[in-house]
Order: C-alpha cells, then sequence, then structure tokens
C-alpha cells in the first residue's frame, strides 16, 4: 500500500511502502491453522538445534498418543529421510519435508504436506523442524502451539544464546537431564534463563531415556 | 541464514515495483524497517542483497536498515513503554526479554516485530510529473 510521495529538489523520489516481507508466510501460516481447525487437529511445531533431541522425544509423545488418538507426524530436514524412517516405524502417517539447503520450514512447505495428510482421522500432527535455533523463529507453521527442545549436553548457555526461538514459544523442554550432572550442566539454571525471558512459559525436564517428564509433556500437549 | 530469503523477497518486491512504473530510471536506495523483536541480522541482509542484485537493474542500489524501537504492553499492571533488557546475558548487546520491567509478569509485544521495507528511492527519467500514485 503506497501512503505518500515526496519529490526532493534533485528529482529523487522517496516512495513510502509498508510492505511486510514476512506476511507472504504469516499469510499462508493462517490458512494452514484454519484448515487444521476445520479438522479438529493440533498442530505442534517442535524447534531445537541438531542432536537435542527433537525426533526422540516426538517418537515418546507418539507412543504415548497413538492408541489414544490419530496422530503424524511432519518430519523436516535438509538432506536426509533418517528421521521420518524412525518415526515410520511407529506406523503412524509420516510426511518427510526435504528443505535441501533451507535452514527451516515455513507454511508453504507445511501446506503442501497438510494437503498430502488425510486430516480427518488426525488429532495431533507433531511438525519437526530443521534443526535451528535461530531461523524457524521467524517463520510461523501455523501449529498451534511451539516447543522448544533444548537439551543439557549443548551446555549451559543454550538460551542466553538463542533468546528470540524462547520468545515465540509456549513450551519449553529441557532434554537428556539424566546427563545433567555428567555434563555439569544446571537445569534449575537453564529454567531461570528462559524465564528471563518469558516468565509464564511453561519449562519441563525431560529424559526420552528414563522417561522423566515425558508423560508431563503429553498432558500439557493435551490441554493445548 | 533466513536473512537470504528476506533478502530474496525484498529484491522480488523492488524488481516488481520497478517493473510496473516506466519512468524510474535508477533505484538508489531501498529501506527496511527491522523491529528490535525480530531475528534479523542487518549486516548478512545487506550482504545478500549485494549479492542476489547483482546483474539486476538494482545492482548499484543500497539497503539502509532503519532499526524499530520495541514497545510492550503488560495485561497485569497495564505498563506499556519499552521492554526489560537482558544486559548481562553473553550477547554482544542486551536482548530484549518479555518479561514486565514493572511486574515481572508476561508482556505482549505492541511494536518491534517489524520486519518490512519502508520506502524505496529513485531517480526518474523526466521531470517526474507522470508519476503514478499507485
Amino acid at each position: 500500500m503506497i501512503q505518500t510521495i515526496e519529490a526532493s529538489p534533485d528529482e529523487i523520489y522517496d516512495i513510502e511502502l509498508e510492505h511486510s516481507l514476512l506476511e507472504a508466510n504469516s499469510q499462508l501460516a493462517k490458512e494452514n491453522r484454519a484448515l487444521l481447525d476445520r479438522h479438529g487437529v493440533t498442530a505442534i511445531d517442535v524447534m531445537g538445534a541438531i542432536g537435542s533431541g527433537k525426533t526422540t522425544l516426538i517418537g515418546q509423545l507418539v507412543e504415548r498418543l497413538k492408541d489414544r488418538f490419530g496422530v503424524a507426524v511432519f518430519n523436516g530436514d535438509a538432506t536426509t529421510s533418517s528421521d521420518a524412517d524412525l518415526i515410520a516405524e511407529q506406523n503412524v502417517p509420516v510426511v518427510q519435508i526435504a528443505t535441501v539447503n533451507g535452514c527451516h520450514l515455513d507454511a508453504n512447505l507445511v501446506g503442501k504436506a497438510l494437503r498430502k495428510t488425510a486430516l480427518d482421522k488426525l488429532r495431533f500432527i507433531f511438525v519437526e523442524n530443521i534443526g535451528n535455533l535461530i531461523c524457524p523463529a521467524e517463520f510461523p507453521l501455523g501449529s498451534k502451539a511451539r516447543v522448544v527442545v533444548v537439551s543439557v549436553t549443548e551446555g549451559p548457555y543454550m538460551v542466553r544464546k538463542h533468546p528470540h526461538m524462547f520468545l515465540g514459544a509456549q513450551l519449553v523442554v529441557i532434554n537428556k537431564i539424566d546427563l545433567a550432572a555428567a555434563m555439569g550442566v544446571s537445569v534449575t539454571e537453564l529454567t531461570q534463563d528462559v524465564h528471563k525471558l518469558k516468565p509464564d512459559i511453561r519449562v519441563i525436564p525431560t529424559s526420552c531415556k528414563t522417561g522423566d517428564g515425558l508423560d508431563e509433556v503429553t498432558a500439557t500437549l493435551l490441554a493445548v | 541464514m533466513h536473512e537470504l530469503s528476506i533478502a530474496s523477497s525484498v529484491v522480488e518486491n523492488v524488481l516488481e515495483f520497478v517493473s510496473v512504473r516506466q519512468h524510474i530510471n535508477k533505484v538508489l536506495a531501498v529501506k527496511l524497517a527491522i523491529g528490535e523483536f525480530s531475528h534479523v541480522e542487518a549486516e548478512q541482509l545487506r550482504f545478500c542483497y549485494m549479492a542476489i542484485t547483482r546483474q539486476t537493474s538494482i545492482q548499484d542500489s543500497t539497503l539502509e536498515i532503519e532499526t524499530v524501537e520495541a514497545v510492550v504492553r503488560c495485561e497485569e499492571c497495564s505498563y506499556r513503554g519499552r521492554p526489560k533488557y537482558w544486559d548481562d546475558a553473553l550477547s554482544v548487546g542486551p536482548i530484549p526479554t518479555l518479561q514486565c520491567p514493572n511486574c515481572g509478569g508476561t508482556v505482549e509485544v505492541v511494536e518491534g516485530n517489524d520486519c518490512a521495507i519502508k520506502s524505496i528511492r529513485f531517480t526518474t527519467e523526466d521531470d517526474g510529473l507522470a508519476i503514478p500514485a499507485a
């Protein structure tokens, strides 16, 4: 939308625009959300670094939910299908979204995956984002909740190094707490860091190895 | 590197803007408004812009980036104003947070999420009288 036209003496023109660069993605995200809402499906966007345990966590949650609800998983991965293959062993619908060189999923790619999915039979879709703690923050996908997974093996400063990721999230999972002592990383301090950024966000410490915290994550997602 | 996709979007929009305005001689500058809460790195964005515009009609134009200050609002205590910053995190600069500077509750962002083209500066072939409104 053009607002004003202003001429300067040397015939240089400045045209003011208010053209949002992320609007196209936001619009598609809204359309994804409307489609999901019409089918009563809750999409959960799972974000986190490579190796934080996103796939394992999703696998554990699928295991806890799949007998009661229809669950599908979209696996975003730059190149491989290893995550998608792993989830497919659980006999739930899986769509692999290969971004090739892309550093994040966007609403367009997720929209394409949604159109390949029989939504009527589903209650949850877990969308595993690309392992990256910066870029996905800027691109909403149409999910009802965004979950950030950080693990203690990533060191003590993961939260403060990537603050933007947490500002837009609804749930933070601190994973691999069974390794916290060995890593010398304090789960309490990581939790405090998250709350400095966003005081009311829920933080759940988990271990996909021992099962700690996974029922709490499941219950939280059921209440989304 | 989401800066690359944002820069691509800037270039696409500017080229489209130019293509429907025959009177434009040369695009001099494109100004972006980037909010404090938006996660865009200015230097990378400039680099991507330069790389993408090479060998296009806007290759000598510059990308100017204006930071939009954040404003937050707290429902709990009705605070409205600048956000609380996390000063002693390891960052190169203070990090804007969603913690209310007044009551410590969680605030909403009112301003500072911007990532938009604010203006385009160009010269025209004639005296500019034929400039269309849109």
